[in-house]
């Protein structure tokens, strides 16, 4: 981790309220790996509204350009501003933070990608990280309409298999990943699980998977309002529960955005 | 590195010598261990710890964090490890990273504190003072509870001073209105100096829920929407004449720094910043040896109290 200066690469519309920005930063490129994320400074350097930093998980990486780029849907103060800059400008961030997915160099490994909405942003990063050790990707993901078939063409360049679904029947199938999920998981007993999505999401996922009894490892990547994003605030937590059924709060920032689905308690 | 020990920034306050007058605020560092992989962090005058307890502390249930316009609330409710983690787990990489250390403490009753400074003998050598935190508004008992009360302040001081022979920081809250009676009970109690201002009492509520927007209900609002109220309750505390003060609430800039200390505040603390210019500290004590320089002060310390009003 560092604080970090990075210059804008490009910084695009991809679809209605959602952009992508790609910043040059040789120091990220080496150092990270998928579902870690970077803080950004999202106002002009002496301005304090907003005031805090926002994080951003990261959605690819270009060694060789040396640029790695997360995605943002326009929200508030903070994105808005992040929107309003150019190629050129640049952005002051700290990062790679949290504790990621490290991607064992082992390869044929089955791995199942469950995302929803901006969920899916850290999920490109991961996939293409798993295709690269020769891994067996499968990625199924849910959203509301057609926003993302941006995604979908960035995916088919990687060549896994994949299914998406949309609640309006505008994108993929028309109904909601769980369901898919809840009805073909026998397919899926041998595979390690990676998920990122709305909370609601990610709580049917852990509820799929015990009443399947699923045995094989099931992660999910969270967020929280953060503040200072390196564990020391410990304003980000999240409700989880240990071996001996002691309830923790822990770290969204430092000890995830990576938990074990079972570990985490859904209130 | 040298610029940071500039004998022209070197105070004291009460009986404790800082290199330099800025202080990382209390739950705002860690015990500065995180931020050293961002920089040296033993170029700052102290780093106050998040506060210890006797036993781990769960804290508040989430969402903990709210910001506001130009503020933070925060309703963390000193979630910590205990007082043996700090002392097992922490201080070794402390001494190892050269930081200065105040050591901050919570109990929920003079019992407590007397138990907490009994455990702190063995290591106050490595310390450079303690704080009490006698101000948190996020738990139910001691923090703000206790503090409000000035038997309990004297009381509590008292006990801590006599256990150890390093100097007592007293860390008082904006909330309470008897600031000055309780900070002459801190010194009656041998406090060397005191922390103004903990956190302003604050909430926030979602319209479309309806819900509060923290999971405790109300929180402590920081940052630079609060320094105002800082700079008003150093300024009538110091001119008061009870104690030394370490002034903290929003300063955001070597300027802030300046403000505050001629408010009255013979070091500053930086808080909330830290989350948002992790290097703030640099380019604070950087500004402050530019002002000396420019003003041809002997030391920082002449500016304390300095403010012309109604004079």
């Amino acid at each position: 981790m560092k604080a970090l200066k990075g210059e804008i690469i490009s910084n695009d519309k991809i679809s209605e309220n959602i952009y992508k920005m790609t910043v040059f930063s040789p120091y990220m490129v080496k150092h990270c790996i998928p579902g870690q994320f970077v803080n950004i400074k999202c106002s002009e350097s002496t301005v304090y509204d907003p005031l805090l930093r926002r994080p951003f998980s990261i959605y690819d990486v270009e060694e060789g350009f040396k640029v790695f780029s997360i995605l943002y849907l326009i929200k508030g103060k903070g994105t808005k501003y992040l929107k309003s800059l150019e190629p050129g400008d640049v952005i002051d961030f700290l990062g790679p933070l949290g504790n990621g997915i490290k991607v064992d160099d082992k390869s044929d490994k089955k791995y199942l990608l469950i995302g929803g909405g901006m969920g899916v942003a850290p999920l490109f990063y991961l996939a293409k990280s798993l295709i690269l050790k020769k891994n067996n990707v499968f990625l199924a993901a849910g959203f509301k309409d057609n926003k993302f078939i941006f995604f979908e063409k960035a995916i088919q360049l990687l060549k896994i298999n994949y299914q998406f679904f949309s609640e309006d029947g505008s994108h993929g199938a028309k109904g909601i990943v769980t369901d898919f999920l809840n009805n073909h998981i026998d397919e899926y007993r041998d595979y390690t699980i990676y998920s990122c999505g709305p909370s609601e999401m990610l709580k049917s996922l852990k509820e799929i998977f015990l009443r399947n009894n699923i045995k094989n490892k099931a992660y999910a990547l969270f967020e929280e309002i953060m503040a200072c994003g390196i564990g020391v605030c410990k304003g980000c937590v999240i409700k989880t529960i240990d071996k001996d059924n002691k309830y923790i709060y822990k770290t969204v920032c430092k000890d995830g955005p990576l938990f074990e689905l079972k570990e985490v308690v859904f209130e | 590195m040298n610029n940071f020990a500039d004998g022209r920034l070197a105070v004291n306050i009460g009986d404790i010598y800082l290199k330099n007058p800025v202080i990382m605020c209390s739950g705002t560092f860690g015990s500065g261990l995180e931020y050293n992989e961002i920089y040296e962090t033993q170029i700052i005058g102290a780093v106050v710890t998040k506060s210890f307890s006797l036993k781990p502390m769960e804290g508040n249930k989430p969402p903990r964090l709210c910001e506001t316009s130009s503020g933070l609330l925060n309703s963390i409710g000193l979630q910590n490890e205990g007082i043996e983690f700090f002392i097992q787990d922490q201080l070794p990489f402390v001494k190892k990273l050269k930081i200065s250390p105040i050591l901050s403490i919570l109990g929920t009753s003079s019992l407590e504190f007397a138990e907490l400074a009994s455990k702190i003998i063995k290591i106050e050598h490595e310390l450079i003072a303690v704080e009490l935190n006698l101000s948190c508004p996020n738990v139910n008992k001691g923090g703000i509870t206790l503090g409000s009360i000035p038997d309990s302040v004297e009381e509590v001081t008292s006990i801590v001073r006599k256990t150890l022979n390093i100097p007592v920081i007293v860390k008082l809250s904006p909330n309470n209105d008897n600031l000055i009676e309780i900070a002459k009970r801190a010194k009656s109690g041998g406090a060397a100096c005191v922390s103004l201002i903990n956190t302003l009492i604050g909430m926030a509520i979602d319209i479309n829920t309806f819900k509060p927007k923290l999971g405790n209900v109300i929180g402590g609002l920081s940052g630079p929407a609060i320094k105002p109220v800082a700079l008003a309750k150093i300024f009538s505390l110091y001119k008061a004449e009870v104690l030394p003060i370490i002034g903290m609430g929003g300063i955001f800039s070597w300027e802030d720094a300046i403000e505050f200390m001629l408010a009255g505040a013979s070091a500053v603390g930086l808080g909330t910043v830290n989350f948002v210019e992790y290097d703030a500290a640099i380019n604070i004590i950087n500004g402050l040896i530019d002002f000396i320089s420019k003003n041809n002060l002997n030391n920082i310390s002449d500016i304390t109290g300095k403010v012309k009003a109604g004079q």
